[in-house]
């Protein structure tokens, strides 16, 4: 079990994605880098921010932040949100209209990118995850 | 040989089309109009499946499905070959009473165009508390007004009803999209002005994906039917509501008996406010703008613009600004029509009441169209707010400053709407948070009064939003960062609008 969030759970991630054919292929014109923002709820105490660096299908870097760091997208919700989601019990796109979710960047770029979203919480909801109590 | 046009929509295989009586209504044009008399055996059927549906493919789709469905209907409609399209443009100059060229260029131009896949409002809800003042959302600003206090919430919406005014086209697909968004099914009530397009517009989804369409019903009942009207409200979790006062009453009575919430928007007023800072060499632009603001949709939106004040001091006076206006209104009417439904005597009850001032030796000068197509009526007394006779008569005031606009107005408080302005960006924000704080919603440059844009509050809540959630803030909008720019690049939209309306 890897538990969320967490250095080694973004990486884990990272691996998955890199061998996700079927993300490969949805994405193969996604240009541009993402910053997971978790933010604190009645189970997460402090803020958590993952960088996320997708290119072409592929996912070449991921870390978790700890000095200031800038996107093209930031995506940021609560912790409970974020754990919806990995569970792939919510849709990040269905989260976003539903205002559980917050993006910045051309959210244009993002509904064309529906189904890369979609295959990223895919990826996300196979990895063993250990959530806070 | 006379068409027949079936003014609802529901998933055929529930075979209800023989076990139900249909009403026909000749409207003229060889048009008839086929509407069913409900029972309730077959409206409990109906909604039964919808929330079937619902559960069994709705939600199991994808966003990025939903989407893609959106995005192939909307490409339909927006091919001018489109057959759905061109037997619509046949039928509906003759139901909605809109010329054939308000319909193409508004209708089919704009406003199905907001549907486009790129245009889908992502962001249902903001945080009020980062628009405190005027901040960027979408193409312009947003601010909020008011505190939060949730009185609806609902993430599970299993079904939306929908009771639609007739002024406007297009109102039904816009709803039926937006409830997909939020995973729900959808009944529309569609008016009895124009109760044929939302029919259409389903069959078109119908052609993509059958499925998803049957999450859909269009059910034209009338309004007096009382017991159709009692049993949708008790079967849904809200009711997006559109029409004049007297809807209001009877639809918040009803939505209260069945202790559900109701998105209503009601009867609204618009006017337009331009600086002195335009009246000079540009005011001949500024009145080509405001030209298009009142012409479209012959002034029935709420949006549509009664009244117009002009700040005073500048090159041009308001009254050779009416002369201009009045120019540009013959000019538009050539490629903008009136349909069938012409107002003519809307048009001359204006003239008489204001010739009588104006022979009364009263501050008043009239433009008048010599067809009745419209009329300019320049006010040189103390500015008031005065509803306008609408169709295309529109009462141009001199006021001393921008900023009078604000009391002149403030009367009107919850039943504002929609401010044209052509004022300059260094004197905007002082005049945007002022009409703001006293009940104006939407504040557009010149011309984009009836463009809605998909990321705008409407009545100043958020479209989507308001379905599943009534938080008490109350959003502002400006449709553009830069009223400089808009201007300019809004003489460019407004002339490509005008010139699609060719009729091909």
């Amino acid at each position: 079990m890897v538990k969320f969030p967490s250095d080694e759970w973004i990486k884990n991630f990272k691996d998955k994605l890199n061998k996700n054919k079927t993300y490969e292929e949805v994405a193969t014109n996604w240009e541009g880098d993402f910053l997971l923002i978790i933010s604190p709820d009645e189970k997460l105490r402090d803020e958590v921010v993952f960088y996320l660096d997708l290119w072409h299908g592929k996912c070449r870097d991921a870390f978790i932040v700890t000095r200031e760091k800038n996107a093209a997208f930031v995506f940021r919700g609560p912790y409970s949100n974020w754990k919806k989601v990995i569970n792939n019990e919510l849709d990040p796109l269905r989260g976003l209209i539903r205002g559980m979710f917050i993006v910045e960047g051309d959210s244009k770029v993002i509904l064309d990118q529906a189904k890369a979203a979609q295959e990223l919480v895919n990826t996300a909801s196979k990895i063993p995850t250990e959530f806070e109590n | 040989m006379g068409k027949t046009l079936e003014c609802y929509f529901w998933n055929p295989e529930l075979d209800l089309e023989d076990k139900l009586d249909f009403k026909y209504q000749d409207i003229g044009n060889g048009i008839e109009l086929k509407r069913p008399i409900f029972t309730n055996d077959a409206l409990d059927k109906i909604i039964t499946d919808l929330k079937k549906k619902r559960k069994e493919f709705l939600l199991k789709m994808g966003i990025a499905n939903i989407l893609d469905i959106i995005g192939k209907v909307t490409d339909q409609w927006m091919n001018s070959d489109y057959s759905r399209r061109k037997f619509a443009l046949e039928v509906l100059p003759t139901i909605t009473g809109f010329s054939v060229e308000m319909l193409e260029s508004l209708g089919f131009g704009y406003m199905l165009g907001l549907l486009k896949k790129e245009h889908i409002p992502l962001t249902g809800k903001l945080q009020n508390k980062n628009f405190t003042e005027f901040a960027e959302h979408g193409d312009g600003l947003v601010r909020a007004y008011g505190e939060t206090e949730v009185a609806y919430s609902n993430y599970e919406l299993e079904l939306i009803g929908h009771v639609c005014a007739g002024n406007i086209l297009g109102l039904a697909p816009l709803e039926m999209v937006m409830d997909k968004l939020v995973d729900a099914a959808t009944w529309i009530k569609v008016p009895k002005e124009e109760p044929v397009f939302g029919a259409i517009y389903a069959k078109s989804i119908e052609d993509i994906d059958p499925q998803f369409a049957y999450t859909i019903a269009i059910l034209p009942y009338e309004s007096k039917d009382s017991k159709v009207q009692d049993f949708l409200f008790s079967k849904s979790d809200i009711i997006r509501a559109t029409g004049g006062q007297q809807a209001k009453k009877g639809l918040t009575d009803l939505a209260y008996k069945h202790n559900i919430p109701i998105a209503g928007h009601w009867h609204k007023f618009s006017f337009i406010t331009i600086a002195r800072d335009y009246m000079n060499k540009r005011a001949k632009d500024i009145a080509e703008l405001v030209s298009f603001d009142v012409t479209a949709w012959d002034q029935q939106g709420c949006f549509s613009p009664q009244e117009i004040f002009v700040e005073t001091g500048g090159d041009v006076s308001a009254v050779e600004f009416s002369e201009m206006l009045a120019e540009e209104m013959e000019t538009i009417s050539i490629r903008l029509p009136k349909g069938s439904k012409s107002g003519k005597m809307h048009v001359l009850d204006g003239y008489h009441q204001y010739l009588k001032k104006e022979m009364m030796g009263e501050p008043v000068k009239l433009f008048p169209s010599s067809t009745y197509q419209w009329l300019v009526i320049f006010d040189g007394n103390k500015p008031t707010f005065e509803p306008s006779p609408l169709f295309r008569v529109i009462k141009v005031k001199p006021i001393d400053d921008i900023m009078d606009t604000v009391s002149i107005i403030k009367p009107l408080g919850s039943f504002l709407q929609t401010v044209g302005v052509a004022i300059p960006n260094n004197r905007l924000m002082p005049f945007a948070n002022a009409i703001g704080e006293v009940g104006a919603t939407n504040i557009r440059t010149v011309s984009n009064m009836t463009l809605q844009r998909s990321w705008e509050p409407w009545d100043g809540r958020f479209p989507l939003q308001e379905l599943f959630e009534h938080d008490g803030i109350r959003w502002v909008s400006i449709n553009t960062r830069d009223i400089e720019e808009d201007i300019k690049e809004s003489l460019e939209r407004k002339r490509m609008l005008v010139n699609q309306s060719k009729v091909k």
